[in-house]
């Protein structure tokens, strides 16, 4: 163990150190600690530059992050449904909630199925991180869309679910075989493609 | 072969001698890998291993993407002829996945597309689980019925997974077709289907008639019969359900949540 680092981890090992000293630290720490752990997933997943082991930083997956970003989704498009419309905002909530687990399970699935040997978790882990554009994309058409002609409205979605996809597709396509990547890489498209959609027209 | 074992590894050397409980845990290991001495139970729980549906995926993005070219062909009669007429549930599951999401996007552009200039667009979301179970169900049980017609005129090469195969694949000429429907002139909305129709029904008959041709006459007339009644009566489903010009909520098929009024209805029946 490396105690000069013992404040500022250097990288997650360094942290998961830390992690004996948890009995005598505040609750505001601890979460920090957590929260600081899931931005440094965040940025490995989504920023490609930061990728310099080939993602075996994935092997510590956690399902924090996922959990998060999906109700953060769910949430923000069952705020704009409201009992105007036909769905109303349990409606909502629940499928994209469903949505969500279950697409990455059955994306996770066929990944396997076609000879991938990754762990379940962690590709369910990475595909969940990866939600995080779409977010971003939901609260900006949450709280500025209404003003916004529908084409200009495109922009953000196009960019968001093209960084996703981007994001996603590097690691999915490593794990089948040359000659079955497309075949791998096709479902995750599907997904958030999907998901970007329905971000779209609520 | 399985009781020489110890024998033959004590002639290599001495150190590599197994002790009796290694010999007696080689030879169970060995008899949970041969499947014909696995017993029923393990069959049985085969079916939950990942390992043997893999065998289904066995597949390359070429053939996917030929067959599915083939797909397109209504005429063409060669689809069992790519990469040997293996089965598979790749392209059929994915195909599906695909249809459902297309078509939910049709739905609501043409929902869009009769908006009031002024009216506020109010999307359509739970047409979306009605129509996956109904695409669900219409991929299991169609292929079932033609699997049983053609056991009754005892064609025994075509096997069910032969017919999900085929069936999955005929469903890829609607993914374009139900794009376009979204164009709101009911004449070309009645023309893409009915062009669908044609389409997927002269794929199946075209495909199965390669193995029927041995057949006489009023069978294979049978079948195609089957098949072209199957595919209008799923034809019929999708105009009247989901591209209709309706107004969805005076159909009956989505009403507004109103959980007091359920409750109300319950507590009132009592």
């Amino acid at each position: 163990m490396d105690y000069t680092n013992q404040k500022n981890p250097q990288n997650y090992s360094q942290m998961e150190d830390l992690k004996t000293l948890d009995l005598e630290e505040s609750v505001s720490e601890t979460i920090m600690r957590d929260l600081k752990m899931i931005a440094y997933k965040l940025k490995y997943v989504l920023i490609p530059k930061e990728q310099e082991d080939n993602g075996k930083e994935l092997r510590n997956w956690d399902l924090w992050g996922p959990l998060i970003f999906c109700l953060a989704l769910a949430m923000t498009l069952s705020f704009k449904a409201d009992s105007t419309t036909n769905s109303s905002k349990s409606d909502v909530f629940a499928i994209i909630f469903v949505l969500i687990w279950v697409g990455a399970f059955v994306v996770t699935l066929n990944a396997q199925l076609l000879g991938g040997k990754v762990s379940f978790f962690q590709s369910v882990c990475l595909l969940g991180y990866c939600v995080f554009p779409i977010n971003i994309e939901a609260i900006i058409i949450a709280f500025i869309g209404s003003y916004l002609p529908f084409v200009v409205k495109l922009i953000p979605v196009i960019i968001c679910f093209a960084w996703s996809a981007y994001s996603s597709v590097g690691f999915m396509a490593s794990l089948v075989p040359p000659h079955k990547k497309k075949l791998a890489v096709y479902p995750v498209f599907l997904f958030y493609l999907f998901l970007s959609w329905f971000s779209l027209i609520v | 072969m399985l009781d020489n074992l110890n024998q033959d590894v004590s002639i290599l050397q001495p150190s590599l001698q197994m002790t009796d409980s290694q010999v007696q845990n080689r030879i169970r290991q060995m008899k949970m890998e041969d499947p014909d001495e696995q017993t029923c139970y393990q069959k049985f729980c085969n079916l939950f291993t990942i390992e043997y549906y893999r065998e289904y995926f066995d597949v390359t993005t070429e053939l996917v993407i030929a067959k599915v070219v083939n797909a397109f062909n209504p005429f063409s009669g060669t689809f069992f002829d790519i990469g040997g007429g293996i089965p598979e549930l790749y392209g059929p599951f994915w195909i599906l996945n695909t249809l459902i999401f297309t078509i939910a996007l049709s739905v609501n552009i043409i929902k869009y597309m009769q908006l009031k200039p002024g009216e506020h667009f109010e999307y359509q979301f739970e047409i979306v689980p009605f129509l996956a179970i109904f695409m669900y169900l219409k991929t299991l049980i169609v292929p079932m019925i033609y699997r049983v017609a053609l056991k009754c005129v005892s064609q025994d090469r075509l096997t069910l997974l032969h017919c999900f195969t085929i069936y999955g694949y005929s469903a890829v000429v609607m993914i374009p077709i139900s794009l376009l429907n979204s164009i709101p002139n009911p004449a070309i909305q009645w023309m893409l289907l009915v062009y669908v129709l044609f389409a997927q029904t002269s794929f199946l008959t075209s495909n199965f008639n390669q193995e029927l041709k041995y057949l006489p006459k009023e069978k294979k007339y049978m079948i195609v019969g089957l098949v072209a009644v199957v595919q209008i009566t799923i034809m019929i489903l999708y105009k009247f359900y989901f591209f209709s010009s309706f107004n969805y909520q005076q159909l009956g098929l989505v009403k507004k949540r109103t959980n007091t009024h359920i409750l109300q209805h319950i507590l009132g029946a009592n």
